[in-house]
């Protein structure tokens, strides 16, 4: 089934030496998904990750990916999974095709054929085709990056783990990172730790924010833009507008209007119980007073910024 | 990603030993894809034969027999010493530098397990070791014998000599493997493991019973048997505890690597 959870946790926790790096965190994570997994720095999305891929071990609860248990069956995990570090380490003396082959070979038993076919194939799609027989020791930072990404998914994973893929690239190096993401979408799940909130805004279905090591929301990105207070339209409005006021706060659907003025301009804030009817006239109630000009209307959104900011603020300020 | 005509095959197998073959190649690699075999063939040439030439000139013109004893003496007493500590120096950062550096967690994100990263480093790195510092070395010794001595030992009792200063050399790969899964300093590994080689110079004179529960008579022992002479009665002790703590010793890597976390 497409779409059931790739990922799930059920009160997964890590203690390090007495300090709680990750509290009782659970999380589903949906099939064929891009999975924004957001929070400042030690907030506990590597240590998540980890878990996950089994290179640390869990102080309490439980995870499975794919319906294999994290612990006991992290082999089956693994042999599912790409994974991209976030600060990526690779033998230095070894060059980008043989790094390749030898991470193919990790998933492939052969025929050696078609497996330097794969291995070829990735070289080109991450655009290192014509230094693929350079050692690595020679790589830039950007080049290392993209060998990365090739090593992620050159088993062809169902599921792709990126710890911040793009924090160390130039934004065109992003825009690749950006496009393997939406291109891996139709076949496999992403899920991506970051803190550029930009990316995640652009490429993610659903995001998780923790913090201090506990999950602070968790939501489709437009369920999380909407913000919690409800819906609420904005509109700017020139002129008197005390007779739209009266018509538009008499309104059934409508449970709250909140009006602050500026000038010769007004910020108008309506809430409504139903999108349906404040979508089919509450424009409509508003031009038809002569007395008033609309100069903005739109449904409020947030940035993501702001959502992680006020979500973070709220429980802390993400510092242990 | 649709690779080729002729269908990638799934690696198969699930036990303890998933990725071993992979890494074992990887190993090699590191060993013979790079300049590191052939610095040690010459290395291990230029100490080993090199030594034994020294002394065979200078021996010149005596007793063919005593010339002969004398290189067999200096190959396993004084060379093996030499090797024991090479294979300290040579292996001590082969988990530590993987831990430190991140290539190990890279490694183990994929499906290969930890038993199968420690025991591919303990095979490829015995092997290699033994073949540059003991195998080549073995074949010009012989070489040397004839052309300084005009003798050359006995075949069998110079294989049983070799196969007791291998056992040593792996009992010291074994210690620096699994004192590198505990220790988070180079130093601090190559110390230990050269430190307890040179205790076996001094503890000895004053607790000569530590020598049954310890490897540090075997160079003695790999020299008696290749110069064809009758091992002691109670030599057998020491070999069989040597492989026990071998054995031992690449059971703790295997344990706190397991527990290693990344």
């Amino acid at each position: 089934m497409p779409n059931d959870p790739v990922i799930r946790t059920h009160k997964l926790s890590k203690t390090y030496k007495g300090v709680q790096a990750l509290k009782s965190l659970d999380l589903e994570v949906p099939g064929n998904s891009i999975f924004g997994f957001l929070g400042p720095n030690g907030a506990g999305k590597t240590t998540t990750i980890k878990l996950l891929l089994g290179l640390i071990h869990p102080t309490g609860g439980s995870a499975e990916v794919f319906g294999h248990d994290i612990v006991g069956d992290t082999i089956d995990v693994r042999r599912r999974i790409g994974y991209l570090a976030q600060e990526p380490r690779y033998y230095e003396h070894m060059t980008a095709r043989e790094t390749l082959r030898f991470t193919a070979r990790c998933f492939y038993g052969g025929p050696k054929l078609a497996l330097e076919k794969r291995v070829e194939e990735t070289l080109e799609l991450v655009g290192l085709a014509d230094k693929a027989d350079r050692p690595i020791r020679g790589f830039s930072s950007g080049e290392r990056q993209r060998l990365g990404i090739g090593q992620a998914q050159v088993n062809d994973p169902d599921l792709l783990i990126l710890d911040e893929p793009a924090s160390s690239l130039d934004p065109m190096g992003r825009r690749d990172v950006l496009e393997i993401m939406e291109r891996l979408r139709e076949r496999a799940t992403v899920f991506y730790s970051t803190h550029i909130l930009d990316d995640v805004q652009r490429v993610s279905d659903t995001v998780a924010i923790l913090n201090n090591g506990e999950l602070v929301a968790k939501a489709p990105i437009e369920e999380l833009l909407a913000g919690s207070d409800g819906i609420v339209y904005t509109i700017d409005v020139k002129g008197n507008g005390s007779d739209a006021e009266q018509r538009v706060a008499g309104q059934p659907w409508v449970s709250d209007v909140q009006i602050t003025r500026e000038h010769d301009c007004a910020h108008w804030l309506v809430r409504v119980t139903d999108d349906t009817a404040a979508e089919s006239q509450l424009l409509r109630l508003m031009l038809a007073d002569e007395h008033v000009v609309v100069t903005a209307f739109g449904r409020r959104t947030y940035d993501l910024e702001d959502v992680f900011m006020n979500l973070v603020e709220e429980n802390g300020d993400g510092e242990r | 990603m649709e690779s080729a005509s002729v269908r990638l095959e799934v690696a198969g197998g699930r036990g303890p030993l998933t990725g071993f073959g992979n890494l074992v190649d990887k190993e090699y690699g590191t060993w013979f894809r790079t300049r590191r075999a052939l610095i040690h063939n010459v290395l291990w040439l230029a100490v080993i034969n090199g030594l034994l030439l020294l002394i065979g000139l200078d021996e010149m013109g005596r007793n063919p027999y005593f010339i002969l004893d004398e290189l067999i003496e200096v190959f396993f007493r004084a060379c093996g010493f030499f090797a024991a500590i090479g294979i300290v120096v040579s292996t001590q950062s082969s988990v530590l530098g993987e831990r430190k550096l991140g290539t190990a967690e890279w490694v183990l994100s994929k499906p290969v397990t930890r038993e199968a990263f420690i025991l591919s480093k303990f095979v490829v790195n015995g092997a290699s070791f033994v073949g540059l510092a003991v195998l080549i070395p073995s074949v010009v010794f012989f070489l040397q014998t004839l052309l300084l001595a005009y003798l050359q030992p006995s075949l069998a009792a110079f294989l049983l000599g070799s196969a007791i200063h291998v056992e040593l050399l792996v009992f010291y790969l074994a210690l620096t493997l699994a004192l590198s899964t505990w220790m988070n300093s180079r130093g601090a590994v190559s110390g230990v493991a050269i430190g307890f080689m040179f205790a076996g110079f001094i503890l000895p004179g004053f607790l000569p019973w530590l020598l049954a529960g310890t490897p540090w008579a075997l160079s003695e022992f790999a020299a008696t048997a290749a110069r064809g002479r009758p091992l002691p009665a109670e030599a057998w002790q020491p070999i069989l505890v040597t492989l026990l703590w071998t054995v031992l010793l690449v059971l703790v890597a295997l344990w706190r690597f397991n527990r290693e976390e990344f």
